[in-house]
């Protein structure tokens, strides 16, 4: 276990803000203890051997996709599939949209709202759940959300007016959160240089429940209807026991099998509580103050913003336009939402790649010409009339945008160290502001057909991502302007005022700092030998 | 005429056939006519406005040939007619999906079909029973005469120009059932209670590790203090030896 003093291991610093999503980078080399491999049969804390090769604080360095091995590979698929769970259950409306608006009586305004509805709730759950996976742990964090919500997703079955509609709309909405808890799980289960990876896979294959629903509800509804030969307004209904049953099962599941650290669960591990209620607001100002967490969040907003609001309209919008029948447009649909299986981890490697060539600035270039182009494409989709060549647009478009999400989260982890879990929550919130912003301008008001709303929407996305051209890291320099003589200490120890650096606590930034050298791009990667740093620990 | 006169004209002319070849008729051109008088009844009270509901109330739709076209040979083509439902104005706002186009084969206003008769001129009825999958709106009847290819000739409605009279309001199923709501209510319940379960017991395993290790803890902790102190005193006597 931990020796006393100046090393502090993970465990002790498990419950400090700024936490939750420590590791989260595709780079960091082990920042807080040394970085020896332990053996191949190396065990946890009970003695129990572990099937992958670890790190010294037992997080897996291997990530192997076909394995349900206990812990890691198990948390992985846990947690990708509690992810994808949610986000099928509140985009399960929109593929049976035009059976639900004749049976409720909605009108372009009621559904509008509803698309809104569907994206809001998910703002406020998602900023909560960094702190509550920081002092219950994640299995909790989601095992609780996913349970909690399968009422409201009941509920659907059961609504009549447009009111209830909206508000069933809104509470599933809360289950979105599960992003961080599921990017929270993977960086306590995996080492620093895979957790990029191993994030842009859990939180692409989790989107891709947007697309899936896409395609099953409307199979289910014909099932039933079809088959069963139950009523339309009625096989609606019973089409959403599935998301309902689909939580329930999940929700045990994690609350069964599933485990916070690679040594157990939080409430078996000594923890101090204290810390949190000490330095929240400490965390919550430097999130707050850090004005790149503002341009990533309206950024995020035009990106993922974008991919929530075309999982809302777009089958709708082909079932109205070219006159094609439900499943089909169901299946069209959904390819936006299945991109994500590859195009998130795909755009998570290009930043990686950009940034081993040109350092941040490169990762700042990939993400502006990935969302720029995706914004493109949003325009030429609304410009185009016929069928074909929309699909073909539709997704090209929707890999490019979904790049883009996975190139952000490249970039987050080095905005803040000491305010990681709250930044990471408001960018991630930010995505469904945009969406809801979108929703409201383009698609709600009678003035605009939905093409010309999809057509706007990309021109919006376009002009968001110029605020890219803003961001200047002093140590790596921005876009545009190259960098100065400062530090990464420089700036990570600045997160910490005189008082605090005397005591040494902003040790783990300095840390992080030497590592994030890499961030500089090959050229300047020589004068990282001069400044041999002076408090490893 | 020049080459490039006789090129332009014919690519003019194969333009325009294209757009004839994909638009369907066009509403406007069928003002003239109007020559089917169409009536709607609903069969429980014999009115031709009002409510209907769906699944227990029928529709009688009587159409004939209006009787100032008799015999004026504008019936010569008509083969068929499409009887069908169509949304009135007041159930279209704000519900691009029911839009009226002037161009039949994009127009979505009469997209329930009643039923498909053969014309005579004499006219027909048919009695329908309003099917489940109707949504609450309110209609009018509109009857198609179409040729044997089912391009439309002809029409005739319940209503006016406008489409405010003679309306009819279908109130329809609600899909619920009884069964469905306890249904979801019993997952509800089990969903959260399971939670619950499942949380209190981790909290009373918990508590019984905490009272085992608190004392063991305690213990431990105290010996380490006493140990600490016993060493540093054994430092001070061999610093001062």
């Amino acid at each position: 276990m931990a020796p006393q003093g100046e090393n502090r291991t993970d465990a002790d610093l498990t419950g400090e803000p700024g936490s939750s999503l420590h590791g989260v980078t595709g780079h960091e080399v082990f920042p807080y203890i040394n970085m020896d491999t332990v053996p191949e049969e190396a065990t946890d804390l009970k003695g129990r051997k572990f099937s992958l090769p670890v790190d010294s604080e037992h997080k897996a360095k291997k990530l192997k996709i076909y394995s349900f091995a206990r812990p890691h590979m198990l948390t992985f698929h846990l947690s990708w599939i509690s992810f994808m769970t949610c986000f099928f259950s509140t985009f399960a409306a929109p593929p049976l949209l035009p059976i639900i608006r004749d049976n409720l009586g909605l009108t372009k305004t009621n559904i509008a709202h509803a698309g809104v509805a569907s994206v809001s709730g998910s703002i406020i759950s998602r900023l909560l759940m960094g702190t509550i996976c920081d002092l219950f742990g994640p299995r909790y964090g989601c095992a609780i959300l996913i349970m909690a919500t399968a009422p409201a997703v009941f509920c659907m079955s059961i609504v009549s007016t447009v009111d209830g509609f909206i508000l069933v709309r809104f509470f599933i909405s809360f289950a979105l959160a599960t992003f961080v808890s599921c990017q929270f799980w993977m960086s306590s289960m995996f080492n620093g240089q895979i957790v990029g990876l191993a994030n842009g896979l859990a939180a692409g294959w989790g989107n891709a429940g947007g697309g899936i629903t896409q395609l099953v509800m409307p199979l289910v509804y014909d099932l039933i209807a079809k088959n069963i030969g139950a009523d339309n307004f009625t096989a609606w209904r019973l089409a959403f026991f599935l998301p309902g049953c689909m939580h329930i099962v999940m929700g045990l599941i994690v609350l069964a099998i599933g485990q916070d650290l690679p040594d157990g669960n939080y409430s078996s591990l000594k923890r101090s509580g204290d810390k949190v209620t000490d330095t929240f607001f400490k965390v919550l100002q430097y999130g707050v103050t850090n004005y790149r967490t503002w341009i990533f969040t309206i950024t995020y907003g035009y990106c993922l913003g974008v991919e929530l609001t075309v999982d809302n309209i777009i089958a709708q919008y082909f079932y109205d336009r070219f006159d094609i029948n439900l499943t089909i447009a169901g299946t069209i649909g959904s390819t936006v939402g299945l991109m994500n299986i590859i195009s998130r981890p795909a755009g998570g490697m290009i930043s990686d790649m950009a940034a081993r060539r040109f350092g941040m600035r490169g990762r700042l270039w990939a993400l502006w010409t990935l969302q720029t182009i995706g914004g493109v494409l949003c325009i030429g989709l609304g410009l185009l009339g016929s069928l074909g060549p929309s699909v073909v647009v539709l997704v090209i478009f929707s890999i490019f945008m979904e790049a883009a999400c996975g190139a952000t989260f490249g970039i987050i982890p080095f905005i803040s160290r000491r305010s990681l879990g709250v930044i990471s929550g408001a960018v991630g919130a930010g995505g469904n502001v945009g969406s809801i912003l979108t929703q409201v301008l383009f698609f709600s008001n009678q003035s605009y057909s939905m093409e010309k709303g999809i057509m706007l929407m990309g021109v919006m996305a376009i002009a968001c991502t110029a605020v890219l051209f803003l961001v200047y890291f002093p140590q790596w320099g921005g876009m545009l302007c190259p960098p100065s003589k400062a530090t990464e200490e420089d700036y990570y120890g600045g997160e910490w005022n005189e008082a605090e650096r005397a005591k040494n606590l902003h040790r783990n930034s300095l840390k992080f700092a030497e590592n994030s050298r890499s961030e500089r791009g090959p050229s300047r990667q020589e004068q990282t030998s001069d400044s041999a740093p002076t408090t490893r620990v | 005429m020049s080459a490039m006169k006789i090129a332009l004209v014919l690519a003019v002319a194969l333009l325009a056939l294209v757009s004839v070849a994909e638009a369907g008729v066009s509403f406007k051109s069928l003002n003239s006519s109007r020559t089917l008088t169409v009536q709607a009844k609903i069969q429980a009270t014999n009115v031709t406005s009002g409510q209907a509901h769906v699944g227990t109330d029928h529709l009688v739709i009587s159409w004939a040939l209006n009787s100032s076209f008799d015999g004026t040979g504008k019936d010569a083509r008509y083969v068929n007619v499409k009887i069908k439902l169509c949304y009135a104005p007041v159930s279209q706002t704000d519900r691009g999906w029911r839009k009226t186009k002037d161009d039949l084969e994009k127009d979505k206003t009469c997209s329930k079909g009643i039923t498909q008769q053969k014309y005579v001129s004499t006219g027909n009825t048919t009695t329908w029973r309003i099917t489940k999958d109707v949504p609450g709106a309110v209609y009018f009847v509109r009857v198609y005469a179409v040729d044997a290819v089912g391009t439309e000739l002809a029409f005739g409605q319940t209503t006016d120009k406008t489409k405010t009279t003679n309306l009819i309001e279908i109130v329809p199923i609600s899909g619920r059932h009884v069964s469905i709501d306890i249904a979801a209510a019993v997952f509800s319940v089990f969903s959260v209670g399971s939670l619950m379960g499942f949380l209190s017991l981790e909290a009373i395993k918990q508590r019984k590790a905490n009272s085992k290790a608190g004392h063991f803890f305690r213990a431990a902790f105290t010996d380490i203090i006493r140990g600490h102190s016993v060493l540093r005193e054994i430092k001070i006597i061999k610093s001062k030896c």
